[in-house]
């Protein structure tokens, strides 16, 4: 009787040791930050203060800071003008390199190229290329046009960030699109083309119904990032975020709080709790026009 | 399933274990007793030096070490970027080393947050030593004591390329002193170039204002003064600059490092800098290093903006004998000195600006640099409060890139950046 009882125990126990080290690192570095930052989001603690619990407080000032509610456009503008280009762009470009043709897996490796290539050294060389005396401002002067501050106006710094995110995502976003075109059978197309349809007719009543679920998925992945982004603005606009900081962004504004040896944590993780309850929104909102569709 | 629940428990035993550790932050520190035996192994912090002066300091630690046997000094280095994020997580996490290099305005919060030793009490006997106002940069308003040994002091060069001078028609062995006379090169100059050569590369901070004679804090120090009348024609004044481009266009976002590749490339005429760049000049822009010429700091009152280095030792340190001799072996006189001599730095202690090496021309112009920094030196101010956070600068410089773009007026903008800085000051 004692031996299968051990080996019951054993069972018992074993799943737990399996999920163990998961759960420490999810408990250690998701976990615990997030239960930390709710919980310091109702205090005014500082970086080298402990703080004290102010309830709403904290809330309640960002309602008055003029800085988030730039920080909200800005994030909110970046969601608007990255997402439908992210999200048709992308299917375009698979379309292209979809076909099996000599030297395509070069034209697919080089799309790709942005996506492995480091933020930091991919924002350094088009702040250099955008510069006032930069390569595009130098064609820009030589055909006539003259010299652009891309990286002086707000409006123009934000878009050029926002090109240089399209630019660095379409690659990832493709390779998701070509498994998804994979899978729309051929006959489809073949059908559509006998009933007289263009490509233009079969990209829209064939390919774009088939691929209406990744274009989703897309769709709320692109707009989660696009909310959260921080490095495209950061190196491109400056730590300060732009002339007058008016191209900070809601994570750029979090992380200007709250480090420093002065950092108001309390504040920043306010900020964060509100960037995340926005990005839970995103996502349900995208997840709910997509189940609205489909009814 | 009792056996399932037991697993539960451990499961988070396991998962809380760890993660207790993170928050608890260590205040089982040492005494502020710095008079017992100099011993035990002990942690040194400085700020980007290791790249160039990595043998003087590796002499210095083994000088030591000798002297007071028994003692070991890990020594780490810190890049310049960032520095003050690295103090603010180890601060936090309980891991700051024992002998920190501070400038005053990182040494103040960490004073605030009783992380840094009391030298008035801790190391009362070594204060003659040091020149007072040296003494004196790492007091914070509101608080007795005083929080970091101090060490090098520094005006900072100003580098200028003839070259652009000449172009526009100016001498360029007779660079602005003073700010009337950068106002009248700068739109001179861009004038004569079209706007494409600008003078400067960065806005206003806080130290131009102190150069400007504009009062920083009120009397009391318990507030900003720097929005009054002086302060308001100063940012006028830039934004006649701006207007016409004879402040580089991209000023608004430009970082030390962005205003530093203007430079090299000929863009802006004047930059700030440290002796460190003038060997960046010879490698990567060799024209301009033909070209470059060097002087001090604009200034309306006379007095050039020093800046001072500390060591602050960590009041939670489990040597503080060793700390505090240490944190004193690296400052004193001779160890100053030599240092000065790698570099083209100013000792804090007491006498040593009057060393023949500051004060005898020997007809090169490295030393003549040397020799008018050094009596430059004997009556320069540290223009920047000890309590003008990261925060309040940025405060101050994005409504700064307002007023320059004309969306507030001079005086708006400064009472705006006053108005945040003292709600700041007060949320301490």
């Amino acid at each position: 009787m004692a031996a299968p009882l051990r080996i019951k125990r054993q069972l018992a126990f074993s799943p737990w040791l399996f999920a163990a080290p998961g759960l420490l690192v999810v408990g250690a570095f998701v976990l615990y930050p997030f239960v930390s930052t709710l919980v310091n989001s109702f205090t005014d603690r500082r970086t080298l203060v402990p703080g004290r619990f102010v309830g709403l407080a904290n809330f309640r000032e960002l309602l008055h800071d003029d800085m988030f509610w730039t920080g909200l456009r800005n994030s909110a503008l970046y969601v608007l003008g990255v997402v439908p280009a992210l999200v048709v762009l992308p299917l375009l470009l698979a379309l292209l390199v979809q076909k099996h043709i000599p030297g395509i897996t070069f034209f697919r490796s080089a799309f790709y190229t942005p996506v492995v290539a480091s933020i930091v050294v991919v924002g350094l060389i088009w702040v250099w290329l955008l510069d006032e005396r930069g390569l595009v401002n130098s064609l820009l002067e030589t055909v006539g046009i003259g010299r652009v501050g891309f990286l002086s106006d707000q409006w123009l710094l934000l878009l050029s960030a926002m090109a240089v995110t399209v630019w660095k995502g379409l690659g990832y976003y493709m390779i998701i699109y070509l498994a998804a075109l994979a899978n729309v059978p051929r006959e489809l197309h073949e059908a559509a083309a006998v009933d007289g349809a263009g490509p233009v007719r079969r990209f829209l009543s064939v390919t774009v119904p088939a691929v209406r679920s990744t274009m989703v998925l897309v769709a709320a992945l692109s707009s989660v990032a696009a909310f959260k982004v921080f490095s495209e603005v950061y190196l491109m606009a400056g730590p300060g975020g732009g002339p007058a900081g008016e191209d900070t962004t809601l994570v750029m504004l979090v992380q200007r709080t709250g480090t420093g040896l002065t950092g108001r944590v309390g504040y920043a993780s306010a900020l964060s709790v509100v960037v995340f309850a926005v990005t839970v929104a995103l996502m349900l909102l995208v997840l709910r026009a997509d189940r609205g569709e489909e009814r | 399933m009792p056996m399932s629940r037991r697993a539960l428990a451990a499961a988070a035993v396991a998962l809380v274990l760890p993660l207790s550790a993170c928050g608890s932050g260590g205040d089982d520190g040492g005494s502020t007793d710095a008079s017992g035996k100099v011993e035990g192994d002990i942690t040194f912090q400085t700020w980007n030096l290791r790249a160039n002066f990595k043998p003087y300091f590796e002499g210095l630690i083994a000088d030591f070490e000798h002297q007071y046997p028994g003692t070991h000094v890990k020594w780490v280095d810190q890049p310049g970027e960032g520095y003050a994020d690295k103090l603010s997580a180890d601060a936090a996490g309980g891991t700051l080393p024992d002998v920190v290099n501070v400038s005053p305005d990182l040494a103040a919060p960490l004073a605030k947050a009783g992380l840094a030793l009391d030298l008035d009490k801790a190391a009362a006997k070594y204060r003659p030593e040091y020149l007072d106002g040296a003494w004196a940069s790492h007091r914070v308003p509101g608080m007795n004591g005083t929080y970091a040994f101090p060490w090098y002091l520094n005006t900072g060069p100003l580098f200028y390329n003839k070259a652009l001078f000449t172009k526009a028609g100016l001498d360029p062995d007779q660079p602005p002193k003073t700010y009337d006379e950068l106002f009248a090169d700068g739109l001179r100059m861009a004038e004569k170039s079209d706007g494409k050569v600008a003078t400067l590369a960065n806005v206003p901070t806080i130290e131009d204002f102190g150069r400007y004679g504009v009062p920083l804090m009120n009397k009391q120090g318990t507030g900003f003064a720097f929005n009054d009348a002086k302060g308001v024609q100063l940012l006028t004044r830039y934004k006649q600059l701006y207007d016409a481009k004879a402040l580089d266009p991209q000023a608004l976002t430009a970082t030390g490092e962005s205003a530093g590749k203007k430079f090299l490339t000929g863009a802006v005429a004047m930059n700030p800098g440290s002796a460190l760049d003038l060997g960046n000049f010879k490698k990567n822009a060799p024209s301009l290093y033909r070209n470059i010429g060097i002087t001090d700091q604009i200034t309306s009152t006379g007095h050039v903006n020093m800046y001072v280095m500390g060591l602050m030792v960590n009041s939670r340190t489990r040597h503080t004998p060793a700390a505090v001799a240490f944190a004193h072996f690296v400052t004193d006189a001779r160890n100053q000195m030599s240092f000065a001599k790698k570099v083209a730095i100013f000792p804090s202690t007491a006498g040593s600006l009057d060393d023949p090496y500051f004060t005898k021309e020997d007809g090169t112009d490295e030393t003549r640099v040397r020799i008018a920094a050094a009596k430059s030196l004997k009556n320069a101010v540290n223009y920047t409060p000890v309590l003008f956070s990261e925060q309040m600068k940025t405060a101050l410089r994005n409504e700064v890139a307002k007023a320059l773009q004309g969306k507030e007026s001079p005086q708006e903008a400064l009472d705006n950046a006053v108005k945040a800085a003292d709600r700041l000051l007060q949320q301490g």
